[in-house]
């Protein structure tokens, strides 16, 4: 045993030396000299200064976290308060989690006593599938009896904002759609990452107009540069199709 | 599946058909004793360790020296990494400013990466230094798999070869990583490098978003990690978010790439089993179950994604059309899309990298059971690198063995003939991961300190758990991550978990294989049980299914079942 320990010791140390900084310096030693862009990050400046990667989605908000209407939005994202690239990660919530879905009937309901009811004791008009809040605005899915809950002034419940069906919402009434448009999925679901990129050209098209009147342009043309920014995906079949958000936001500024 | 979809998979088996014979056959030529191709070169490197370790490349063991060494190894480098992480703040190389990892996620960590299971307690970006992610955890990624590749040697030796002894150890691992783990990953990180994966060692980056706002660019030796992350059939990530970052996993080509240097190596291994003991139809017939599983869960999982969510509100569309990508996509990336995020993530939950590039807690729970599936057959499909070998001929003994009681013959592998103290290790070896699965799996669910930690409410919270466990046990390392795992609770048992289940059946392995070893090869006759045709692939098959199946059923069946017909 103690020739095995010693040989262990030895094996570790010069493995250390060699994989643990010989392999990564050398690869970083290569891909500086191959690939430096890609090494340090896609990194994208405008002006001398940075403003971003190309491969990092970053969120178009004003100082209190309200979506800029002039720019495309990018996915909602689980990392941080939002593209926070110091924590990626995913929102993790289950198909099932009220969190994720809202209050559905048969699945998840629960009703003002906490135990399982047949209906949304907590629906409004606009959303059968509300996740009531608290007063301090922390969203709640499993109620006590005698829990105090925020309200609207007409009287019906304020609903957790981060649920898909009020995403769905929000999304609709930010973009202009009819009550009965579909809302592509990848606008109202947080991505693996929390720092995707990328949107779905569908989701770019239904901002389109939106973005175009904001910045007084004609819709048309703001629609030609979605389908210009757009990504095939590699070799034919590898991938989807995708709209980088920055660099088409970035290509926004160059449009008269 | 959608037309993309079906080609993505397409495109996976056909690169692995032909790239998984031709490395066989360099494996084989390298592990075989005779010359081999790039001896020039790694010749005067194996020889120079051999002289710093003192070690007589030429002699060879028995299965008791084996795995002692094993062990011995696995002890130094669990403190080596230990000792690491406790201290990395103090260290050079972390202009991040990680401070040090307290000392039970210091335990788990370490154990983690030394058995290849790759859990990850804690976050890449803020709680791991570049030097511990370099030095620490990339070393233990190296090593890790060529203890694998190292062991499924010394089996394949044992049960199949004419000597009393099983190899050596020290040259197993060094041969190993001078002639495989090493030049491969230099050439796949810089693959991964030109499609965007960062390498740099600069810290963070503060950016001026194109709103005004703040944004952090992480930066970090990343694509050097994730490379043996996945060739090593590791799966630890330099980011929390794991194989779903654009900085580890920029495109929808390095998607694919990342799964094919996951799977490709564990086939390999499998082909050059056939060649070292001269029988390619019995590595082909094995090669055709691990298939199967691979195919079988990977499919169920694409398909059950993109059909999306069923609990999903009407005014959201889940339709997979020319411009959306569609599907169950929370958790998943857009430049994925769903299919290719579930062919990814979970098929490679068949070997032991567990490496996800989406987040498995958000999965459907069709999708999700996939995944589970992969680990609960015991991880051999196709396995980890060297591990899913040796875990498949210990089921094939099982299997000749039943097979042998319903026939009434003496049953054989290779000639040689399974006897009461074979069996007696192959029922320890199968019944070990269960064990430590079931009963920390259901401590847990009655302890307050397991459940607090649960986020999803009802089935889906359970099966956070019990995969925990399932993933530990079995060195898979991925999790139905909405579980804080950052407790005393769970930092402890699941670092037991690991190291149980990666040194017991090792041990286990060696000892079956130092019991067949030296055995008289009897020759084949007319009343010899066939062990390479499709008879005993299928009959393997059912045996993999039943063992797997009826040891965990009601664990699915308060999982994933559950969640699927419940409301």
């Amino acid at each position: 045993m103690r020739r095995h320990l010693i040989a262990s010791i030895v094996l570790l140390a010069g493995l250390t030396v060699l994989l643990g900084f010989g392999y990564p310096l050398l690869v970083t030693g290569l891909s500086y000299l191959l690939f430096r862009h890609q090494a340090e990050g896609s990194l994208i400046y405008r002006h001398g200064k940075l403003v971003g990667s190309a491969l990092l989605g970053q969120s178009f908000t004003d100082s209190k976290g309200n979506p800029l209407p002039q720019y495309f939005q990018p996915r909602p994202s689980a990392a941080g308060s939002g593209y926070d690239g110091k924590s990626s990660g995913a929102s993790n919530l289950g198909p099932d989690n009220p969190l994720l879905i809202g209050f559905v009937a048969g699945v998840n309901t629960v009703g003002l006593t906490g135990a399982p009811s047949a209906r949304n004791p907590f629906a409004t008009r606009a959303d059968p599938a509300c996740v009531p809040v608290t007063v301090k605005g922390t969203p709640v899915t499993t109620p006590v009896p005698g829990e105090r809950f925020a309200r609207q002034p007409d009287g019906s419940y304020v609903c957790d904002p981060a649920t898909i069906p009020e995403r769905a919402l929000a999304y609709r009434r930010f973009n202009d759609l009819p009550a009965n448009a579909k809302v592509p999925v990848d606008a109202v679901t947080a991505s693996g990452s929390g720092l995707d990129p990328d949107i779905s050209i569908a989701n770019a098209l239904d901002q389109a107009p939106r973005v175009a009147r904001t910045r007084h342009l004609p819709a048309a043309v703001v629609i030609a540069l979605v389908h210009r920014e757009t990504q095939g995906r590699e070799w034919g079949f590898l991938g989807e199709p995708t709209v980088n958000v920055l660099d088409l936001n970035l290509a926004l500024g160059g449009l008269r | 599946m959608t037309a993309s979809g079906s080609e993505q998979l397409l495109f996976i088996v056909a690169v692995t058909a032909v790239a998984a014979p031709l490395l066989g056959r360099y494996l084989a030529a390298v592990f075989g004793g005779g010359a081999a191709p790039g001896d020039r070169v790694f010749l005067p490197v194996e020889r120079l360790t051999y002289r710093a370790l003192r070690i007589d490349p030429d002699s060879s063991w028995t299965w008791r020296a084996y795995a002692l060494a094993v062990l011995a190894f696995g002890l130094v480098s669990t403190l080596l990494l230990y000792v690491i992480l406790r201290l990395q703040g103090q260290l050079p190389l972390n202009p991040t400013g990680a401070p040090d990892m307290p000392p039970l996620l210091s335990f788990n960590t370490a154990a983690s990466f030394v058995t290849g299971t790759n859990w990850q307690a804690y976050e890449g970006e803020t709680a791991a230094s570049y030097l511990t992610q370099m030095a620490g955890l990339v070393v233990a990624q190296f090593t890790a798999a060529a203890v694998g590749l190292s062991v499924a040697l010394a089996v394949v030796r044992g049960i199949a070869g004419s000597a009393r002894t099983i190899g050596n150890f020290w040259v197993d691992v060094t041969r190993s990583l001078v002639r495989v783990f090493v030049p491969l990953s230099i050439a796949g990180a810089l693959v991964m490098v030109g499609q965007g994966a960062v390498q740099t060692l600069r810290g963070f980056l503060t950016a001026t978003t194109l709103a005004g706002g703040r944004q952090v660019i992480p930066g970090g030796p990343v694509a050097s990690m994730e490379v043996i992350k996945l060739l090593g059939t590791n799966g630890g990530s330099f980011y929390g978010a794991g194989g779903a970052h654009p900085f580890e996993n920029p495109t929808g080509f390095t998607n694919m790439f990342d799964l094919l240097l996951v799977i490709v190596l564990p086939f390999a291994i499998v082909f050059m089993f056939g060649r070292l003991i001269g029988r390619r139809w019995q590595a082909l017939a094995i090669v055709a179950v691990m298939a199967v599983i691979f195919i079988g869960h990977t499919v169920v999982s694409m398909q059950a994604e993109v059909h999306g969510n069923p609990r999903m509100p009407a005014s959201v569309s889940q339709l997979v059309t020319a411009t959306s990508p569609g599907g169950n996509s929370e958790g998943k990336e857009t430049r994925f899309g769903p299919e290719a995020s579930a062919l990814m993530t979970v098929g490679t939950m068949g070997t032991t990298a567990g490496a996800t590039d989406s987040a498995l807690d958000s999965y459907t729970p069709v999708g999700g059971a996939g995944a589970f599936v992969a680990i609960l057959l015991g991880e051999i499909g196709p396995g980890g690198d060297g591990g899913g070998l040796y875990s498949i001929l210990v089921l094939a003994l099982l299997s000749v063995f039943v097979a042998g009681l319903m026939v009434g013959r003496t049953p054989e592998f290779l000639g040689k003939k399974i006897r009461g103290p074979q069996m007696k290790l192959v029922v320890a070896y199968v019944l070990t991961i269960p064990i430590v699965v079931l009963v920390l799996g259901s401590t847990s669910l009655v302890l307050p300190a397991g459940t607090s930690s649960i986020l999803n409410p009802g089935f889906h919270g359970l099966s956070e758990v019990t995969y925990a466990y399932a993933s530990a046990a079995n060195n898979n390392g991925s999790a139905f991550a909405g579980l804080s795992a950052d407790t005393t609770w769970y930092n402890t048992t699941l670092g037991l978990a690991m190291l149980i289940g990666r040194f017991v059946p090792i041990v286990l392995a060696l000892a079956i294989s130092g019991s067949l070893a030296g055995a008289r090869v009897h020759a084949r006759t007319r009343a010899t049980l066939g062990t390479a045709g499709p008879t005993f692939a299928v009959f393997l098959f059912g045996v993999i299914v039943i063992v797997g199946g009826l040891i965990y059923f009601p664990m699915l069946i308060l999982g994933p079942i559950g969640e699927r017909f419940a409301g």
